[in-house]
């Protein structure tokens, strides 16, 4: 009538043989037919890549549908390496990077979906953010070696800040369709990148 | 279990809310019949289930059926009402046309809040948010700056919290007072208005705050001073300008204008010399200079005098001069 009694027939203390002969036949099956580990978890290395390269050259255009899917797999792992590149400076402040991450992308939410038409998800705001980081993964490892507050700090800051701002107001303009606003949009996220900026001068 | 599923199944039928256990005679009830606890209890229910219980359950069905469906249009009709409520007031739609801006309009607004403009005609105030609230956040991004710059500790708090309290607050709490001050003053003025004018007004803020913290002068503020006098004058006298070209009387203008420039310029006076006037102090005391007195150190060296103890920590001095007397060394 149905398969469940077959698992569990048999008494409490003698189970029914026949409850592990059956769904070993069937499991072989359903192993081999199982989707990767990396598939099941959403993690695509592939659209990882191609997002990673269309932050660090921020003016190639990028498509439209490039944030689509949004991963955070890629945002967690530029914010531990944010975070470890600030512990090699003897700053230990994962806590802050996850206070203002939480700050920013709540600012961000709102205006974004203010300003444009079609509203635009959480998900794709934790996305865009993290993967915008990258360039200041780099000035934190950069400043193990040299530092930041010196004329050359303050002119890499600027840049990587710049950098930062640049490539996500791309991001957000191509997937919401805002060209004619990318200023607009780029300013705040200077704002929320200057403030990490401080976190890695300071 | 088959005759209770037949009293479930009527049960549905018949869309009653009480299943009367009195009217069901199964295998489960005969063998807690059985049992020395529940038989008294059985049977009493038998009996009521008999013969005077029939007046008596059907009334209580009927109670407890009607205190459900009181219940359930209770909770309908809050829930409606709570809907209502959020789809009129919590619709983030209401702000949209407040940010619908381009960036040519934000720098226009920016240049011009800083440049007064004659009372006579009735000068124009755009309803608009975005450029206010970047203000604001530059402001905080500032001030941040400007602390992390002067190694502020704040206690019971965070740099950032104390940044994003005191600017919202000023925003909201002035634009608050001059909404009220200018509705007894019977000024023409909305309240969205109030708040763009005083939001770009705080750009002067950014300004003086940006251009003091990134240039140190010596322990004098005339600097600072020459700042505030300028560029938030100008600010406050484009904000007053707005505000007096849509007022009518002597006595209102005189109070509005008096309220918007004292909130305007203590503001900035207070910004500078809560979180940038440590920066004078480090740096005094850096370079071996008694900037701020102290009285402690005057008052022990005086009272040791009095009471002799000088002569032995002059001798303690003598016998092991680089052994500095605790109670004669300053403390930073």
């Amino acid at each position: 009538m149905n398969p469940s009694p077959n698992m569990y027939t048999g008494s409490i203390m003698t189970p029914d043989s026949n409850a592990f002969t059956s769904p070993s036949t069937t499991g072989e099956d359903d192993y081999e037919n199982e989707p990767p580990l990396l598939e099941e978890l959403g993690i695509n290395f592939d659209h990882i890549r191609q997002k990673t390269m269309a932050v660090l050259n921020p003016f190639k255009s990028a498509d439209h549908d490039i944030m689509q899917d949004t991963d955070l797999a890629g945002p967690l792992v530029f914010c531990l390496a944010f975070g470890g590149s600030l512990m090699l400076c003897g700053k230990l402040h994962f806590g802050y990077i996850y206070g203002i991450g939480v700050l920013g992308c709540i600012a961000m939410y709102g205006l974004l979906n203010l300003m444009s038409i079609t509203g635009v998800s959480a998900g794709c705001i934790i996305s865009v953010l993290g993967y915008c980081l990258l360039p200041m993964v780099i000035l934190s490892f950069s400043a193990v070696l040299l530092s930041l507050k010196g004329i050359a700090g303050i002119v890499l800051t600027s840049t990587t800040v710049l950098w930062c701002s640049a490539s996500s107001s791309k991001l957000f303009v191509s997937a919401l369709s805002m060209e004619n606003q990318q200023l607009l949009v780029a300013y705040p996220c200077a704002l929320v990148y200057g403030v990490f900026a401080l976190l890695t001068v300071f | 279990m088959e005759n209770l599923k037949e009293i479930t199944l009527t049960h549905c039928t018949k869309q009653s809310a009480v299943i009367d256990l009195g009217d069901v005679e199964t295998e489960e009830f005969k063998v807690l019949n059985e049992s020395d606890y529940e038989s008294d209890e059985v049977a009493s229910r038998k009996d009521k289930g008999g013969g005077g219980g029939q007046s008596g359950s059907p009334y209580e069905a009927a109670k407890q059926s009607m205190t459900e469906n009181m219940t359930k249009m209770m909770w309908q009709a809050g829930t409606q009402q709570a809907r209502k409520a959020w789809s009129l007031y919590g619709n983030i739609d209401i702000l949209r046309p407040y940010f619908d801006v381009e960036p040519h309009e934000v720098r226009t607004r920016l240049f011009q809040s800083f440049i007064p403009k004659p009372i006579k005609d009735r000068q124009k105030i755009h309803k608009e948010l975005y450029g206010p609230v970047m203000v604001i956040f530059t402001l905080i991004a500032l001030l941040l700056f400007q602390m992390k710059a002067a190694e502020h500790k704040v206690e019971e708090g965070t740099l950032m919290g104390t940044a994003f309290g005191v600017c919202f607050t000023y925003w909201l709490g002035a634009a608050g007072l001059m909404w009220f001050l200018c509705f007894v003053c019977n000024t023409r003025i909305s309240a969205v208005q109030i708040l763009s004018l005083l939001g770009y007004g705080l750009s002067s803020h950014c300004v003086v705050i940006l251009l003091g913290t990134v240039i140190h002068t010596s322990h004098d503020h005339i600097f600072f001073y020459c700042l505030w006098a300028i560029i938030g004058g100008l600010s406050t006298l484009r904000m007053v300008s707005v505000v007096l070209s849509r007022t009518q009387g002597h006595r209102q203008r005189l109070i509005l204008s008096g309220v918007l420039t004292t909130l305007h310029l203590l503001f900035l006076l207070y910004l500078h010399f809560a979180y940038h006037q440590i920066v004078e102090d480090l740096s005094g005391v850096f370079d071996d200079k008694d900037v701020v007195p102290n009285p402690v150190k005057d008052n022990v060296h005086d009272s040791l005098v009095d009471n002799n103890i000088m002569g032995n920590s002059s001798v303690i001095e003598q016998d092991h001069p680089d052994v500095a007397h605790p109670l004669l060394t300053s403390s930073n």
